[in-house]
C-alpha cells in the first residue's frame, strides 16, 4: 500500500497522454500544507477532453489503461498499490481555476502536481460538510495560507459571506 | 500518583502537531499509507465480530 506509487503513475498517464493536467486534492492535497490527516481514498482531479469526433467526456480511457497495468476497479474507484483513487473533473468554476493554478512539488524526487493551500481551503470553504470545517480551520490555525490570495479567491468566487459566517461561528 | 500539567501537555501535543506538519512530504505520506493500513485492518475487524454474533431462537413451543 503506497500513495507515493500513485503519485509516480499520475505522472506516467500524463506522460502516456492519457490525461493533459491533473492534480491531488482532498486529504491527501491537504497533507502537502498540514499534519497528516487521515483517508481511505486519494482523490485526483482531472481535465477531461471529448475524444476525436465525440461530444461526451468519459473516464474510459483513464480506467482502461489502469485496467491494462493490473489496476481493478471498484465502483467508481481505481485501486492502484491499494489505495482507491477517485478521478474527479472538475465540478464549479473554482475547482477548474484550482486545476489550472496547481502546484508542482517534489516528492523524494517525484514532480506532483497539488492544489495550492488557498484553492483547498476555498474548496473546503464551498464545500461546507462537517469535515470539510473541520479542515478550514487546520488551515486558518496553521497559518499557512497567503490571506490575499485567499481573499482573492474568494471574492472572485462569491464566498466572502460564507467566509465572514465561518469566522463568526468558529473564530468568532 | 501522577500528576496532570494540563499546560506541559498541551504544549507537547502543539509539538508534535508543528512536527508533524513541518515534516518532509515523503515522510507525511508514510503516515498516511500506515494509517490507512491500521483503518482498513480496524474495519475487517469489526466486520468480522459483528459477523459472529448470531444467536438462534429455540424452536416455537419448546422450554430454554
Amino acid at each position: 500500500m503506497k500513495i507515493a506509487e500513485v503519485l509516480q503513475i499520475m505522472n506516467q498517464m500524463q506522460s502516456d497522454g492519457i490525461i493533459d493536467c491533473y492534480a491531488i486534492g482532498g486529504a491527501v492535497g491537504a497533507t502537502f500544507y498540514l499534519e497528516p490527516i487521515s483517508t481511505l481514498d486519494v482523490d485526483v482531479f482531472v481535465e477531461l477532453h471529448a475524444g476525436p469526433g465525440s461530444r461526451i467526456v468519459t473516464l474510459d480511457p483513464i480506467f482502461e489503461y489502469l485496467r491494462a497495468r493490473g489496476c481493478t476497479l471498484e465502483g467508481e474507484y481505481v485501486v492502484i498499490s491499494g489505495w482507491p483513487v477517485q478521478f474527479l473533473p472538475p465540478s464549479s468554476p473554482l475547482v477548474e481555476e484550482a486545476l489550472r493554478n496547481a502546484v508542482a512539488t517534489d516528492v523524494a524526487g517525484t514532480p506532483v502536481r497539488v492544489f495550492t493551500a488557498e484553492y483547498l481551503a476555498a474548496i473546503a470553504l464551498q464545500t461546507g460538510r462537517a469535515k470539510d470545517k473541520a479542515r478550514l480551520l487546520q488551515f486558518s490555525e496553521a497559518g499557512v495560507l497567503d490571506e490575499a490570495t485567499f481573499d482573492a479567491i474568494l471574492t472572485r468566487h462569491n464566498l466572502v459571506d460564507r467566509w465572514q459566517r465561518f469566522l463568526r461561528q468558529f473564530l468568532g | 500518583m501522577s500528576n496532570f500539567d494540563f499546560e506541559r501537555i498541551w504544549q507537547s501535543k502543539r509539538a508534535l502537531h508543528e512536527r508533524l506538519t513541518s515534516a518532509p512530504i515523503a515522510e507525511k505520506l508514510r503516515l498516511l499509507d500506515a494509517m490507512r493500513e491500521r483503518a482498513v485492518a480496524i474495519r475487517a475487524t469489526r466486520a468480522r465480530n459483528t459477523a459472529t454474533v448470531r444467536e438462534q431462537s429455540p424452536p416455537y413451543g419448546e422450554q430454554q
